[in-house]
């Protein structure tokens, strides 16, 4: 186990970034520019890593556990969900509230972080984060209940391996709907463009970008390695249950999940250059819409029966 | 599945409409779901009556209703619904509500024609319960006509469970009243355009000298 768990964060770590280089490669190449090379977000770390951080008088050790916290919570996370052919180090039952509730942990160090700079911009920014993410932490646990009620099982790993062919054959069209609204939170989640602006740091509009403005160096680093992971492992959830690929021999299922994460990029990508980012009063709304896509699939297997 | 998945895809393109706030995008994801709608009848029996069915759709609900209301708001030249009675965020809530309430009543209903898929039933309810929400909490004229007509593709649904029972000239004849009611509304909400200076439906309920 300790070696699977060292082979997981090692092949996490190392591949996380490179979806962050794909987007703005997919994005590069439908505005009709060469953009930045597919390895910057890693120079971008790099070059935090080798800076120091500087610390504002009024912040206290809140302000510096936070970044260690969202890294440290979604490294965890990755954890407890299979990579392809790779199975699951940590599994029990469960630890699906464990999944949802280590990124509750990081948003909330994250937040908390944000208000103890007593920055007026932080506050907003923290304000918006904790409303939006009420909304899409009830879709994420729709979504999961309908998961659950299919696989008859509350195991991340075992939810969406097991049962997700026959699903398919099943109940298609209801994994659809949960993949569709799973898909907004994922953007929500991950501060994608409908909901926000990763590319923005200086506006009285934006969110997530606006909490860390205060972060510097290897605060920084972990903060935008921390996010990258959790692109990574949130995205490895949506392919792995969009894409029923589990009984294949693993070498096969390891391919085709590597395929899917690379479409899952250029997707976010797609939608990110022919969208525009949402006027905020319209975000809940975006997100409410998900909601009832969810209760839709959650209903339509409440009333076929599992 | 195939029945299914067109059911599934009509109620949520219901729910796009229910939060959306331009005309002209109304208009087109109501053609879209006609279109889907117009599938259903050869899903559920494949046969020369279902394919009129689907033919006399098509040709009205995707291309000439479409049409005349595009036509309508050009006339009146308005874009969008600017301020709904309840708005989209709670609108969407409500239509979250009230699939809900449709699928509990649809599960309480014994109907005595045999069903071809126990979703057909809770779909058409949710479907006639958007369009009624559309109907009500909207203030402008044409989107209420958008609201009845979910609605009756909700009806339309509903009514797949005694195709093979009902003639197809009543079908026929429901399809042309609906027709005639959408072509009469659409000159009506321009007469109310030029009377009013306004679609808004809130000054037909005050008296003018």
């Amino acid at each position: 186990m300790g070696i699977g768990v060292l082979v997981h964060i090692i092949i996490v770590l190392a591949l996380s970034p490179s979806l962050l280089g794909i987007i703005g490669k997919t994005k590069a190449f439908l505005t009709g520019r060469r953009g930045p090379p597919l390895l910057q977000p890693y120079y971008d770390i790099g070059k935090l890593f080798r800076k120091g951080s500087v610390y504002s008088d009024t912040t206290t050790w809140i302000f510096q556990a936070a970044p260690v916290v969202c890294m440290a919570a979604a490294l965890v996370s990755s954890l407890l969900m299979p990579l392809g052919g790779l199975e699951a180090p940590v599994q029990f039952w469960g630890d699906i509230i464990l999944f949802a509730y280590l990124y509750g942990l990081a948003r909330f160090f994250m937040i908390i972080a944000a208000l103890d700079t007593g920055s007026s911009f932080e506050g907003m920014g923290a304000s918006r984060e904790a409303a939006f993410s009420c909304l899409a932490e009830v879709v994420l646990f729709l979504d999961f209940i309908i998961l659950a009620l299919l696989s008859k099982s509350l195991v991340l790993s075992r939810m969406i391996e097991g049962n997700i062919l026959s699903s398919w054959q099943l109940f298609g069209p209801v994994l659809l709907l949960a993949g569709a609204s799973y898909f907004l939170v994922l953007l929500a989640e991950n501060a994608r463009i409908p909901v926000d602006d990763p590319a923005t740091h200086l506006e009285l509009t934006m969110i997530h970008e606006v909490m860390v403005l205060d972060h510097s160096g290897w605060d920084f680093a972990y903060i935008l390695y921390g996010s990258a992971i959790k692109l990574f492992v949130l995205g490895g959830l949506f392919v792995n249950i969009l894409v029923p690929f589990h009984g294949l021999p693993p070498i096969t299922q390891t391919f085709v999940f590597g395929a899917g994460m690379i479409a899952l990029a250029v997707g976010i990508g797609v939608v990110e250059s022919c969208m525009a980012r949402l006027r905020l009063n319209r975000v809940p709304q975006l997100l409410i819409g998900a909601f009832v896509l969810a209760l839709v699939g959650l209903l339509v297997v409440l009333t076929k029966g599992v | 599945m195939g029945l299914e998945l067109a059911l599934i895809l009509i109620v949520f393109l219901g729910v796009v409409i229910l939060g959306s706030s331009r005309l002209g995008t109304m208009i087109q994801l109501f053609a879209a779901q006609s279109l889907v709608l117009s599938a259903t009848p050869l899903l559920v029996h494949p046969g020369k009556h279902a394919v009129v069915m689907a033919f006399v759709t098509v040709v009205l609900k995707v291309f000439l209703m479409p049409n005349l209301l595009f036509w309508a708001i050009r006339h009146v030249s308005i874009r969008r619904e600017v301020q709904p009675l309840v708005g989209y965020g709670k609108t969407l809530m409500l239509g979250g509500f009230l699939i809900g309430t449709a699928f509990f009543i649809s599960s309480k209903l014994d109907l005595p024609v045999e069903e071809t898929s126990n979703l057909l039933i809770p779909c058409a309810f949710s479907i006639i319960m958007i369009g009624f929400l559309l109907l009500v909490s909207r203030l402008k004229a044409i989107t209420q006509v958008i609201g009845y007509l979910v609605m009756e593709n909700g009806i339309f649904l509903f009514a797949l469970l005694l195709l093979e029972k009902t003639p197809l000239l009543m079908e026929m004849g429901i399809l042309l009243d609906i027709f005639v009611g959408v072509l009469i509304m659409g000159i009506v909400i321009n007469h109310i355009n030029e009377e009013f200076e306004s679609t808004n439906t809130i000054h037909l309920t005050t008296l003018r000298d």
